[in-house]
């Protein structure tokens, strides 16, 4: 039986983990939510933004959080171009099927550009603050990851606020509940798609630079993170952010739990059972989301 | 390209070796060269795709080894003539290129390729044709439990011997000082794990308790679990079977948990140049074992430094060492056995390294009966910003630092 301490260490290390798989999931859950656009390549943007964050501490000095000054607009950009120019012309009967072809071929374009800008060698930020922690009732969490979990927290409170006190929100939600209605009612559904993956991509880029400062990066670390993030929006519930959210909240202290009796190799198989067992018994997912149902 | 470069080499060498013939006529030479003919070393190597560096590495070593030796006359008075092939990083050319090197080019002797898989397809080769096989590169076990009676690895230990000084040192301390409980985290890869299973086996038999042995796989960015496993065991001592980022990674997790261990020691990452600045230049007191290093405070290996720096350009790391050793240690043998042919000559000089002490650039290697070297690695330890060594006693550069100083 492990000890009261590790028990509380490893609660407080899944607390920190969950919270950035909640902001990943987020990005992910709502470009299906918006278009059933299964996004393989949202992680690839993620190392993407992390590479970014990397380059412009050790080339250029500034901090890697002042990054995202850029990192953030350029991927909003970059989403509402990918989706205007790119996915808005897979056919609506193949969608789904389709963008996974699509994404994934954008996935290994940014992986190989990856490799051959930075090179296949692992990077990591060297912060001075990197491996300093503050106490907590014995408890020891490190500073760079409560950076990481306050940017997750702030970004998911500022797109709930979006999605759900601003115009822009409505017809957000709209599109996502019933596209035809929303285009009966006014909203401009092929505007609002585009700023809704350009919204998803810019989550991408504020995970990307919470991840640089606490892990190795490398290209191919993409594939990595894709499984798990698929595995929580469909426990979550596809298309359901506050869904997503507390899949992720679960599971990461899932996993951070069962790497005390389990293991590194083993632990990260709560993603996969999860996922089978919510695809066996409750299809639609376990926090919302009434559209996995229907596909 | 290869083959026209290899023409050359051969002019300037049988014009080399006339000259010293003629020059040598009634020399002192006790051998009396029963031929004038260079020495032809045969090597199969990656010189291309995934194994290029390192074989290039390798094959920069064995380089220096031979134009060091023929500045001093060469072996028997004959110069040595390296013949490389290309294998491209393909396991399946490798017996093709032992084949052709000993079957149709004639060469006098075979050294070894590089890559530890390589090294037993090609051994089985020269095995089969009776020639004796030195090699750089085959430090996993299997290599030693095919029952090869000709193959030698020139270099000090195999993974589980790596840390033997370091076990030696620990089970001699006085009660008080032993540390009690040790932490393992290795990742799920032979020759890391072997490194820290080597040393766990010895201090466990020697009583010292293991309270957390974790595995991890290659591509594991995220050591905060671990860190709390090992960090809430407060274990005296911390042991890495690491590569090179993993290390890193797990140094900081656990920096920023606190914890303190009264000794760390970490295979190979530590004493990568980019180590200091990874984590934050809070080294001090890291231990880490190593096959080689410039510093080594043996003969050979300071006329190796400075003849291989003025040769490149940039002193040699542990790849060219490798090859560089194998060299010395044939090299040994057939002055030893006064001869460098196929036929009866192998054999003989098989027999005169089975029970051979060879001084090398990595200190003195002798052999057990399947090949393996009987050594241990040298332990190097971030003493005061700089990283030196600590044991053996012999070879040293300052006292080891124990318990650490806390990171």
């Amino acid at each position: 039986m492990p000890s009261g301490a590790l028990l509380f260490q490893s609660v407080i290390l899944g607390l920190l983990l969950g919270g950035l798989y909640a902001l990943l999931a987020a990005g992910l859950t709502l470009y299906f939510g918006i278009m059933r656009v299964v996004m393989i390549a949202h992680s690839a943007f993620l190392i993407l933004a992390a590479y970014l964050a990397w380059w412009s501490h050790s080339e250029l000095g500034i901090d890697p959080l002042l990054s995202m000054l850029v990192t953030v607009p350029l991927f909003f950009a970059s989403g509402v171009l990918l989706q205007r120019l790119l996915l808005a012309r897979l056919r609506a009967v193949t969608l789904t099927m389709m963008s996974v072809l699509l994404t994934f071929a954008i996935a290994v374009i940014i992986e190989g550009l990856l490799g051959y800008v930075f090179s296949g060698t692992q990077r990591r930020i060297q912060l001075g603050y990197g491996s300093t922690s503050l106490e907590l009732f014995g408890a020891r969490i490190a500073v760079v990851k409560l950076i990481a979990f306050g940017l997750a927290g702030v970004s998911l409170l500022a797109l709930y606020l979006v999605m759900k006190k601003t115009t822009f929100g409505w017809a957000l939600r709209a599109t996502i509940q019933h596209r035809d209605a929303a285009k009966l009612v006014g909203i401009d559904t092929d505007r609002v798609a585009g700023f809704g993956f350009g919204l998803g991509l810019a989550t991408a880029a504020i995970g990307g630079t919470a991840l640089s400062l606490d892990t190795t990066i490398y290209p191919s670390l993409h594939w990595h993170w894709i499984g798990p993030l698929m595995a929580i929006i469909v426990v979550g519930g596809l298309g359901s952010v506050p869904g997503a959210a507390a899949a992720a909240m679960v599971l990461g202290l899932a996993q951070s739990l069962l790497q005390i009796e389990l293991g590194t190799t083993w632990a990260q198989t709560v993603f996969y059972v999860a996922l089978f067992a919510t695809l066996a018994f409750r299809p639609q997912g376990f926090f919302g989301g009434r559209l996995a149902q229907r596909f | 390209m290869t083959i026209r470069r290899t023409r050359k080499t051969w002019a300037t060498a049988v014009g080399a070796t006339l000259a010293l013939a003629l020059g040598a006529c009634g020399g002192d030479e006790p051998e009396a060269a029963s031929t004038d003919e260079p020495i032809v070393v045969g090597i199969s190597l990656p010189l291309t795709g995934d194994f290029s560096e390192p074989g290039k590495g390798v094959q920069r070593g064995y380089e220096a080894w031979a134009k060091i030796t023929n500045d001093k006359g060469g072996l028997l008075g004959r110069q040595i003539e390296l013949k490389i092939l290309d294998d491209q990083s393909n396991a399946d050319r490798v017996v093709a290129d032992y084949e052709q090197l000993i079957g149709s080019d004639q060469v006098d002797i075979v050294v070894g390729p590089f890559s530890t898989r390589l090294v037993v397809p090609a051994a089985r080769v020269a095995q089969e044709y009776g020639m004796l096989f030195v090699e750089p590169a085959g430090a996993a076990k299997e290599v030693f439990e095919q029952g090869f009676k000709n193959l030698f690895y020139a270099a000090p230990a195999v993974a589980n011997d790596h840390y033997n000084h370091l076990a030696e040192y620990l089970l001699a301390l006085p009660a008080g000082q032993k540390p009690t409980t040790v932490a393992y985290a290795a990742m799920d890869d032979p020759f890391a794990q072997g490194t820290a299973y080597g040393l766990k086996e010895k201090l466990e038999a020697g009583g010292v308790k293991t309270v957390v042995n974790e595995v991890y796989p290659p591509n594991t960015t995220d050591f905060s679990s671990i860190a709390a496993k090992i960090a809430t065991s407060k274990a005296d001592m911390l042991v890495g079977g690491s590569q090179y980022q993993d290390g890193v990674n797990l140094i900081v997790a656990l920096q920023q948990l606190n914890y303190q261990p009264k000794l760390a020691a970490f295979s190979t990452a530590p004493t990568s140049p980019e180590f200091a600045a990874a984590i934050g230049n809070k080294t001090e007191g890291i231990l880490s074992p190593t096959g080689y290093t410039q510093d080594a405070p043996y003969d050979s290996n300071k006329e190796f430094v400075e003849k291989y720096t003025a040769q490149f350009g940039s002193p040699p790391e542990e790849d060219e060492a490798n090859a560089y050793t194998t060299g010395q240690v044939v090299a040994a043998a057939v002055t030893a056995a006064g001869c460098a042919e196929q036929g009866e000559c192998q054999q003989k000089l098989i027999d005169w390294v089975r029970t051979a002490t060879v001084d090398t650039v990595v200190g003195p290697l002798s052999w057990d009966e399947t090949g393996k070297p009987k050594g241990a690695h040298m332990i190097q330890q971030w003493v005061g910003g700089e990283i030196k060594i600590v044991l053996p006693a012999d070879a040293k550069e300052t006292d080891l630092v124990y318990p650490k100083p806390a990171w």
